[in-house]
């Protein structure tokens, strides 16, 4: 399976886009592309692009395991999270007010 | 220091003002990414994993208090009360929001700093000694002539758009702590027959995927010659350096393909052109220049000797920081003193800002208002008073910066890696803190002595990774970690490239085998005077080899 990933404009923040068209902070919340959707999704990607205010925007794999979203790349683990360094739970950059996307 | 003239003001305030234009442009949609985006790197803002990043130039890694302390509120006000001082000297802060990147620039401006070419494919912010204009080997201080560098390869129009990025390091001292056989260019202070000052300039060298020592190309420069030759190596660099393949288009690759003997006689050629033009240096005005950096006004003090041992038996902290936390100082009665930014667990390079208000405090009461920044991710006061070193010792255990690990196996460089670097392919932190914890012993880090471990998270090798005496890349592998170890890597003057002894190791696996390299060297040393590089000079690959690997 497959989802978008990017970063937000004004935060910088790690987003993903989700079911409802909004790009969102939650990992689990991103809505996954399966491999004969590659229309809709770079109809997303196109779309999101012309907002301007998402940067970046990769396709990421990811595993579900018993409903939970996996991201293959262990770098993708890492952003979705936060940095496990120097403290265990840095906490990942989050939206501003002002933040919120939907296409 | 240096100050900025009517010009330098002028520029970097207008600079501001540009940038801040851009941003609100891109924020009202007036600009798209891909426009912005060379935009905002030509400011030293980057794009990382989970935020922007801002990039900004420490230029030679001279700081004064005031610039800590706006630095210092700058990681308060917008980012999360930390920076990140990285091996390039220069402080990088991980999590600034784009509007209010503006602002942070116009409070960088205020105090004379900025983060124009901190990024782009022109020349970096030159590097150099940390101890220059205080060290006791020094043949001359580098750093007015790092400022005539400074400002002549700024928004250079000539090489605005090289083939790639291009980095410079200097030292005045022939004890190499600039890491200068590693850089594009490298320049080295020497002394010709007659007894003047001059520099041997090295070219070619470098880390990245490709590794390599640079080459001497010219043994004697004259201050008033240095701008054109210079001048003359950039232009054959520009002229001929591969824009084809990023990975092939440092110039370290134009002198390796190209052979040293077709480059040196290429510039040599532009030299003859150039030389004696328009950027031929009066002496008068590197006389201008090096009064910005005039002798502080020293106390004159009877030489005194630190007495180690004594402060050893007294407060056994104290003596093991004295030991190895200072510098010897050309002025009698002075030392250079190296604040730890590598406490056990912590990261390295990193500085609270309560932590840069306090170095602030004793820049300015013990140290004429002068800092440093290293490329080993340390600061420097360079100028205390051996009477006042207590004091200054007592200000940095308040604030949880007295660790005595300068040069030893704690003291790691190590870049950000994949916890927060968008090219990254591993995580670098946590080994760093992995090892400091297993090395956390003062008594055994003083038994192993000088020791140097760097550690990169990609093969871009930010952390030096090449020119550790022992060195971790981190790489991935199968969406995992893996990380290869180098033995023999030596940044000084007598630079070499590290080794790969064989197949990586996992990450929860290094600690232990670099605790099998430190105990082989241990067991195979002649004394406790023979480093782990010497050792390693001396003994060949073999038993190290088998320290990691076993007989198999």
């Amino acid at each position: 399976m497959e989802i978008l990933a990017g970063n937000e404009l004004l935060s910088g923040a790690a987003v993903y886009f989700s079911p409802s068209g909004e790009w969102v902070e939650n990992l689990q919340a991103a809505r996954t592309f399966a491999k004969e959707e590659v229309e809709a999704r770079d109809t997303v990607i196109a779309t999101s692009k012309r907002t301007h205010r998402i940067v970046g925007i990769e396709i990421e794999t990811v595993t579900v395991n018993d409903g939970i979203l996996v991201p293959d790349r262990m770098r993708e683990k890492i952003r979705a999270e936060g940095p496990t360094a120097p403290y265990a739970h840095t906490d990942r950059q989050h939206l501003s007010e002002d933040g919120h996307v939907s296409i | 220091m240096y100050r900025y003239d009517e010009f330098d003001a002028a520029f970097v305030r207008e600079r501001t003002s540009q940038f801040s234009d851009q941003v609100h442009r891109r924020i009202a949609g007036d600009l798209t990414e891909d426009q912005f985006r060379p935009l905002r790197l030509m400011n030293g803002l980057y794009l990382q994993l989970h935020a922007y990043m801002l990039r900004i130039a420490v230029p030679y890694g001279t700081l004064s208090s005031k610039q800590v302390r706006m630095l210092a509120h700058i990681a308060r006000t917008y980012d999360r009360g930390y920076g990140h001082f990285t091996t390039r000297q220069n402080i990088q802060f991980n999590w600034p929001k784009l509007r209010d990147v503006p602002e942070i620039l116009a409070d960088l401006a205020s105090v004379e700093m900025h983060a124009i070419q901190t990024s782009g494919n022109c020349i970096r912010n030159i590097t150099t000694d940390q101890f220059a204009g205080a060290a006791d080997d020094e043949i001359i201080d580098p750093r007015p002539v790092a400022e005539i560098l400074r400002q002549w390869s700024s928004l250079h129009p000539e090489f605005s758009y090289l083939p790639r990025k291009f980095k410079i390091a200097m030292t005045g001292s022939p004890n190499d702590r600039a890491a200068i056989r590693f850089h594009d260019i490298g320049l080295q202070a020497a002394r010709n027959g007659a007894g003047e000052t001059g520099w041997e300039v090295w070219v070619g060298g470098g880390l990245g995927r490709t590794p390599m020592i640079g080459k001497l190309i010219n043994s004697f420069v004259r201050h008033e010659h240095l701008l054109s030759y210079l001048e003359s190596i950039m232009r054959v660099y520009n002229r001929y350096g591969r824009r084809d393949n990023k990975y092939k288009a440092r110039i370290k690759i134009l002198v390796h393909e190209e052979g040293l003997e077709t480059i040196k006689a290429q510039v040599e050629q532009e030299f003859a052109e150039v030389r004696g033009g328009r950027l031929t240096l009066p002496g008068e005005e590197l006389d201008r220049i090096a009064a910005y950096f005039a002798e502080p006004a020293y106390e004159r003090l009877t030489a005194s000797v630190v007495d180690v041992p004594r402060e050893k038996i007294l407060n056994p902290a104290y003596g093991n920081w004295l030991e190895h936390n200072l510098n010897a100082h050309r002025q009698p009665g002075y030392v250079s003193v190296t604040i730890s930014l590598k406490p056990v667990g912590g990261a390295p390079g990193d500085a609270t800002d309560t932590q840069m208000e306090a170095i602030a405090d004793l820049a300015e009461r013990y140290s004429f208002d002068e800092l440093r920044v290293t490329h080993e991710q340390n600061l420097v006061l360079p100028h205390v008073r051996i009477a006042d070193l207590r004091a200054v010792y007592d200000g940095l255990v308040a604030n949880n910066m007295a660790d005595g690990n300068a040069g030893l196996i704690s003291d790691i460089i190590c870049c950000p890696g994949m916890d927060y670097c968008a090219l990254a392919t591993a995580r670098s932190i946590p080994i760093a803190q992995e090892l400091t914890r297993k090395f956390e012993s003062e008594a055994r880090q003083r038994d192993i002595g000088g020791l140097k471990i760097k550690i990169s998270g990609c093969i871009n090798a930010c952390g030096h990774h090449h020119v550790g005496h022992i060195g971790i890349l981190g790489v991935e592998k199968k969406g995992g970690e893996l990380y290869q170890i180098t033995v023999g890597g030596d940044a000084t003057e007598n630079a070499s490239v590290g080794k790969i002894l064989g197949p990586g190791f996992e990450a929860e696996e290094v600690p232990n085998a670099i605790e099998r390299l430190v105990d082989a060297y241990i067991a195979r040393r002649v004394s406790v005077d023979e480093p782990f590089i010497a050792a390693f000079r001396r003994l060949g690959e073999a038993p190290f080899k088998e320290a990691l690997y076993g007989n198999a």
